[in-house]
This record gives structure tokens, C-alpha cells and sequence, in this order.
């Protein structure tokens, strides 16, 4: 028994041979179809990578520690403690593996207004400490006009170029900040405009307006408090995991999730994270059309090996093969055949994202003006990333293309009777 | 083995009793075989002739069990081949018969050696030994030398050889050939026909053949003529001789 299954792998081994130099162009189509598949693939992990990255660096972090309530209410009454804050960096600390940490800051988050003379507009305000957030900060990085803060500021500010516009004010005007305080009383902040940052993202650039913790604190009467504690990682890899090891710590330390909300960023950010999801779904589907394409291009193929091959099958049943036999010689012919230039594809698709654009591709054609993604950051170079699930995604696509498109040519070599089969021609 | 073994010594290689097959129906209904009832014994080299439509490859396929009869049994070795379920005879094929057809009887992906020995790859024979078979006989039926060739690139008499080997060496008690010399020119069929008289007489391997071909039917031991699906002359005669009712007009 163990024999036969060798005679008919190596008989079906030896046809895909004969086969793929015949039916050279099917073996292509399905090498570009996965090369391609791979490649975009790759080209859109890239371009998620950054996405989140830049929106970790906007304020939020990888890991968002609020009030449980904070997220709903955006109300000062569900602040962070200063006790908690102190707590819950020492825990962050502890929970983070050497070299995975990048950043841990407070901030405090209001909506408020702002006013010159000429106007007043919404806005979301931000205190940030520029010491503990500044190398991180996305912000920091974005900066068309003056400076971003520095530690020792009082009344500066930076404000999107959107925000500036509309306002009216250039480098050095003052605006009046208005916002709710921890008193429930109406409290106004005069800061004086000391940068200009454009994110690309128009909502942040028509209505964020940054000063420092210290004096947000101040102003709002906040003490010690803040509104979130963020936490920005060395890369997104292990964020799941650190965060549950904080959720255990700060749990074991007596504050649990009744009274901390500790969050990844796909919780803290919901909308970002289905906007990846639907991207990835899309790109599949679309690629899913692609490779039905490349799947018919395997029925041609293989069904065509079968028809040609009618007499050889009479033969085999002559000889004693039965019809499950002649049945396994041919999905094997056809799902060999795929695997191979399905994995041929792969590398390919390798070799053009890794290789070839493995510094970067440039995609600012694909979007206009505005380099945004469901509020996150498009920088206009990506770098392809492969990643271990969707080589794994592909590979059985492949291999269920491979079994799907060589049933039918197999079962119709089932039905080939001997006797028939010596009277045709072929 | 099955009961057959104890069998084999008294029945004959082949019999049939009663055997139709009728294609389509009513009006418009053929009978390929018409009541054929006919026994071969073990070592016979018989040939079945008659006019082009008479039958022959239907009476062939039949006992291969490469068709179902319609009506009437067909026996092989005293195994009822009709009744047999498809796994067993493809079993039946593998283990006792050997085909050999007009042409395109080769794997093309295969040399001359591996479709010789396929039928004993199939049925786990090591290696070692199934390769000394096959470069035996080849030595013997005048192929020494041609073992590694793919069938593209043997004569037409070289592929028939090679197919003959196969159907011997896979199958010792019988082998159906279907106008084996059909594609072949007059020195090649004379070649065959060597090859495959040998063989009957060294290992006593029952040879049935369909011709239309005077020069084949000289060299049977047994003439079987086909008219119309139905046995109209059956006789024995000496090797060489060509009795003149094989090559009378139908109906005379
Ligand atoms: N599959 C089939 N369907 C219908 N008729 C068939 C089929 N196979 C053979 N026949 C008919 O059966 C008769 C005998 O055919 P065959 O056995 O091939 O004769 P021979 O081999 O002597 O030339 C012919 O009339 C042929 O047309
Ligand atoms: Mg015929």
C-alpha cells in the first residue's frame, strides 16, 4: 500500500513536471497572483504599522490608563488621583521588559475655547509634560513654525496651523483658554503662542491646542491630577501582553478596573482600530477576487491535463489502478502544482516587498492633500512589513485554491471509463 | 490466497456463458456480443478475428472486466468478473491480467524500465528483484540497452515490446492484446509475435489477441471468428497454417 501511494506521488510529481513547462502560463499567473497579494499585503501591514505608531504618539500611547468613566463622561470629576498616577508609573515600569518602554507621561485633556478679538473656537486642549512626552511626541515632530514646549514654560502654547488661522494669530499673539475646572466654575488661561504644528490630520489641525501639564494643572486646579496616563512602547509587539501584566499589577496593588481603565490603544482607539480591520478585510476580499481568477486558471490548466490525457488514464485502470487512485494522482498533480507556484509567489512577493521597496515606497498618490487614516497619520513613505500571519493567511489560501480548483478536473478523471477511454485519440 | 488458487487447476483461464452486451435500446439497439459462449484454457494462444464491428474489442473488454456485461457470465481463472465490485477488478487487473492495446500503451513520463515494472511497483515487489525481472526479460525479448529510454523515444515495435513485458510481467496468467500489431510494419509485427509466442511457451502465459491481420492469425494455435457479435467459427490449428474460412466474406 505504502509503495502504491509512491508510484502514483512520484507518477503525479513527474506530470506536474512535464506539466508546468506546458502550462507555463498558469504557473505565472498564479506566481504574480501571490507575488502581488503578498506584496500589498505587505505594503498595507507597513502602512498600519505607522499608522499606529503616529497615533500612539499623538497622546494616548499604546497604553491608556483613565478613570473608567473618563473615556464617556470627558468630565474632570473622573480624573486620575495623583496617588494612582505615581502608582501606576512605578507599576508600568516594573511590567515592562528592558528596552520595550519608550515613554510614560500624564496629561490632562479638556474641551474648551479659544479666544482672541477676532474669534472663539472649540477646541481640545492638552497639558503635556514636554520632559517626560517631548522625545515621543508626534507633535514635537510636526512643528512648521517656532518651537514645541519645553520644560520651564509657563504661558506658551503650540496650536495647529488650522487653529491659528482661524483664530487669526501668529507666533507671539496670546489667546484666552476657556474650560470647565475641577470646581465646576467656568476658568480662563492665557497662553501665547510659541509653535505651529500641521499633522496632516485636519481635525487635530483645526482644533488642538497644546500647553504645558504644570500649567493646565495650575489653571483647571488640579494638583497633582491628571486626566490619563499614557504609555508609549519601543513597538506595538508586545502591547497586549504588557498591558494585561499592568491590569494584574495594578490590580494586586488594590486598584482594579473599577476604579482604572487601563486600555491598549485598539480599546482606547475603536475607531482607528476598525478602520485597520475594515482596510485588511477589504484588501482580502479584493484579493480574494484576484485569486478566484488565478483558481480558474488552475481548473483550465488541470482539467486540461486531464482531457489530454484521457488514454494514459484508460491505461492506468487497465493496469489495475482503481478510480480512487487515478482521482489522487490528480489533485495531487493540481494541489502540487499550485503549492509550488504559490510559494514560488510568496518569495516573489518577498523579494519586491523586502527586497526591492525595503527602504520604502512612496504612496502619497494614493491619498490627496490630506495624508489621514481614520485619525491617524499617513506619512507618505511606507515600509513594507511581512508579517507572520499573513504569510500563514496566504500560504492556505493557496493550499485550499490548489484543493478547490483540482476537484472538479480529479472527480471528471474518476469518471473516465478504461474501455472509452482507448477509442479516443488523445 | 482466494479460493480461486485451488480453482485455477480445474477451471479454465477464461470462460463465458451466455455473454451479451447490447448497446442503447429498442429499435436502435447493438448487440457488441451476442450470446457468446466460449472457454480458454490455460497456455492457449488463440487469436479473435472477424471484420471491423464485429465484437472483438467488446468480447476483450468485457473479460478484462473493463466493461459490464449486459446479460450472461463471464469468468476469469473461475472468478465471476461481472459480478465483481470495481475495486476488485481493477485487483483482478493488477494481479492476473495484462492489457495491451493498438497504441499509447506507455506512461510517457516513465522510461521503458518503470512502465515495465509498474504493475510489480504496484504490488510492492522490491525493488532489486523487480529490476533483475524486467532487465531479464528485456535482455531476452531483444530491449537490452533501451531500459532508460522514455517511450518518445522507441520505435513503434520497441513500445509494443515494451508493453508486452508490462502485461507479462504484471500478470503471469493472462493477457489481453487488442490489435496489438495494428500500428506496426511487417518486420515489427513478426517481432512481436516472437516475443509474445516465447512467452506463452517459456511461462505458459495465455495470450488472446484481436487481429484482422492474416500474417497474426497464421501464428495462433486457436482462431476465434467474430461475426456480428457472435461466435461463427472456433477451431484449433497448427502454428503457420491459415485456414481459408478466417479470410471468407461474411454471410459466404
Ligand atoms: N460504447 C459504445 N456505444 C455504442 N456502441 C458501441 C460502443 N462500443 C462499441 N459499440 C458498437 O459495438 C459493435 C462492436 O464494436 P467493437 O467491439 O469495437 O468491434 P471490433 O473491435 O470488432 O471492431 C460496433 O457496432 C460498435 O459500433
Ligand atoms: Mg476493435
Amino acid at each position: 500500500m505504502m509503495e502504491r501511494a509512491q508510484v502514483i506521488g512520484s507518477i503525479a510529481l513527474r506530470n506536474v513536471r512535464r506539466q508546468a513547462r506546458r502550462s507555463i502560463l498558469t504557473a505565472s499567473a498564479i506566481v504574480l497572483g501571490i507575488g502581488l497579494l503578498m506584496f500589498i499585503r505587505a505594503l498595507e501591514a507597513g502602512a498600519h504599522v505607522m499608522y499606529v505608531d503616529s497615533a500612539t504618539r499623538m497622546g494616548t500611547g499604546h497604553i491608556s490608563i483613565e478613570h473608567p468613566d473618563f473615556m464617556g463622561s470627558q468630565d474632570l470629576v473622573h480624573r486620575l488621583a495623583a496617588g494612582d498616577i505615581a502608582l501606576a508609573m512605578q507599576e508600568v515600569e516594573g511590567a515592562s521588559p528592558p528596552g520595550e518602554l519608550g515613554a510614560v507621561f500624564p496629561q490632562v485633556n479638556v474641551g474648551g475655547l479659544a479666544q482672541t478679538a477676532a474669534s472663539s473656537i472649540p477646541v481640545r486642549i492638552s497639558g503635556v509634560d514636554p520632559e517626560l512626552e517631548g522625545e515621543v511626541s508626534f507633535f514635537a515632530d510636526k512643528i512648521v513654525e517656532g518651537r514645541y514646549l519645553e520644560p520651564g514654560d509657563q504661558l506658551e502654547a503650540i496650536v495647529g496651523v488650522g487653529v491659528a488661522e482661524r483664530l487669526r494669530v501668529e507666533l507671539g499673539s496670546r489667546i484666552v483658554l476657556m474650560a470647565e475646572g475641577t470646581g465646576g466654575e467656568l476658568e480662563s488661561q492665557l497662553v501665547i503662542v510659541s509653535g505651529l504644528f500641521r499633522t496632516g490630520v485636519p481635525e487635530v489641525d483645526r482644533g488642538v491646542v497644546q500647553l504645558t501639564l504644570s500649567t493646565a494643572r495650575e489653571w483647571l486646579e488640579l494638583d497633582g491630577d491628571a486626566t490619563s496616563l499614557s504609555v508609549v512602547l519601543a513597538s506595538d509587539d508586545r502591547t497586549g501582553q504588557i498591558t494585561q501584566e499592568v491590569r494584574e499589577r495594578m490590580a494586586a496593588a488594590g486598584a482594579g478596573p473599577d476604579r482604572l481603565a487601563i486600555r491598549p490603544w485598539w480599546e482606547a482607539m475603536p475607531d482607528l482600530y476598525a478602520g485597520l480591520r475594515a482596510d485588511t478585510v477589504q484588501t482580502y476580499i479584493m484579493l480574494l477576487v484576484l485569486l478566484a481568477i488565478v483558481a480558474l486558471a488552475v481548473v483550465n490548466s488541470v482539467l486540461m491535463a486531464v482531457l489530454n490525457r484521457t488514454r494514459e488514464f484508460g491505461v492506468l485502470r487497465a493496469l489495475g489502478l482503481n478510480r480512487s487512485a487515478v482521482g489522487a494522482m490528480v489533485m495531487l498533480e493540481g494541489v502540487v502544482l499550485t503549492l509550488a507556484s504559490g510559494v514560488a509567489g510568496m518569495l516573489l512577493g518577498f523579494a519586491i516587498a523586502l527586497g526591492l521597496f525595503g527602504d520604502g515606497i512612496d504612496i502619497s498618490g494614493l491619498f490627496g492633500e490630506e495624508l489621514s487614516f481614520a485619525g491617524a497619520i499617513v506619512d507618505p513613505v511606507v515600509l513594507p512589513v511581512v508579517q507572520f500571519v499573513d504569510v500563514a493567511a496566504i500560504f492556505i489560501i493557496v493550499v485550499v485554491i490548489g484543493i478547490l480548483a483540482t476537484l472538479y478536473p480529479a472527480w471528471h478523471a474518476t469518471r473516465i471509463e478504461p474501455a472509452e477511454a482507448m477509442k479516443t485519440d488523445e | 490466497m482466494t479460493p480461486s488458487a485451488e480453482g485455477s487447476a480445474r477451471n479454465p483461464a477464461v470462460e463465458a456463458r451466455g455473454l451479451w452486451k447490447t448497446y442503447g435500446e429498442g429499435a436502435t439497439a447493438v448487440h457488441a456480443v451476442h450470446d457468446v459462449s466460449l472457454a480458454i484454457e490455460r497456455g492457449e494462444f488463440v487469436a479473435l478475428c472477424g471484420p471491423s464491428g464485429s465484437g472483438k474489442t467488446t468480447l476483450v473488454n468485457l473479460i478484462g472486466g473493463l466493461t459490464d456485461p449486459t446479460r450472461g457470465v463471464v469468468e476469469v481463472d473461475g472468478d465471476d468478473v461481472g459480478a465483481m465490485s470495481e475495486r476488485a477488478r481493477a485487483q483482478l487487473r493488477l494481479e492476473r491480467i495484462g492489457f495491451v492495446f493498438q497504441a499509447f500503451n506507455l506512461l510517457p513520463v516513465l522510461t521503458a524500465l518503470e512502465n515495465a515494472e509498474f504493475p510489480l511497483m504496484l504490488r510492492g515487489v522490491e525493488r532489486e528483484e523487480r529490476r533483475k525481472e524486467v532487465l531479464e526479460l528485456f535482455e531476452h525479448i531483444g530491449l537490452g540497452g533501451l531500459e532508460d529510454r522514455r517511450p518518445g523515444a522507441l520505435s513503434g515495435g520497441q513500445q509494443q515490446r515494451v508493453a508486452v513485458a508490462r502485461a507479462v510481467l504484471g500478470a503471469p496468467a493472462l493477457v489481453l492484446a487488442d490489435e496489438p500489431t495494428a500500428n506496426l510494419d511487417t518486420a515489427a509485427s513478426d517481432a512481436l509475435l516472437d516475443v509474445m509466442e516465447l512467452l506463452n511457451q517459456e511461462r505458459q502465459v495465455t495470450f488472446i489477441f484481436c487481429t484482422h491481420d492474416p500474417r497474426v492469425m497464421r501464428r495462433a494455435r486457436r482462431i476465434i471468428r467474430l461475426v456480428d457479435g457472435h461466435v461463427e467459427r472456433d477451431a484449433e490449428k497448427e502454428p503457420g497454417d491459415l485456414p481459408s474460412w478466417v479470410l471468407e466474406p461474411v454471410g459466404a
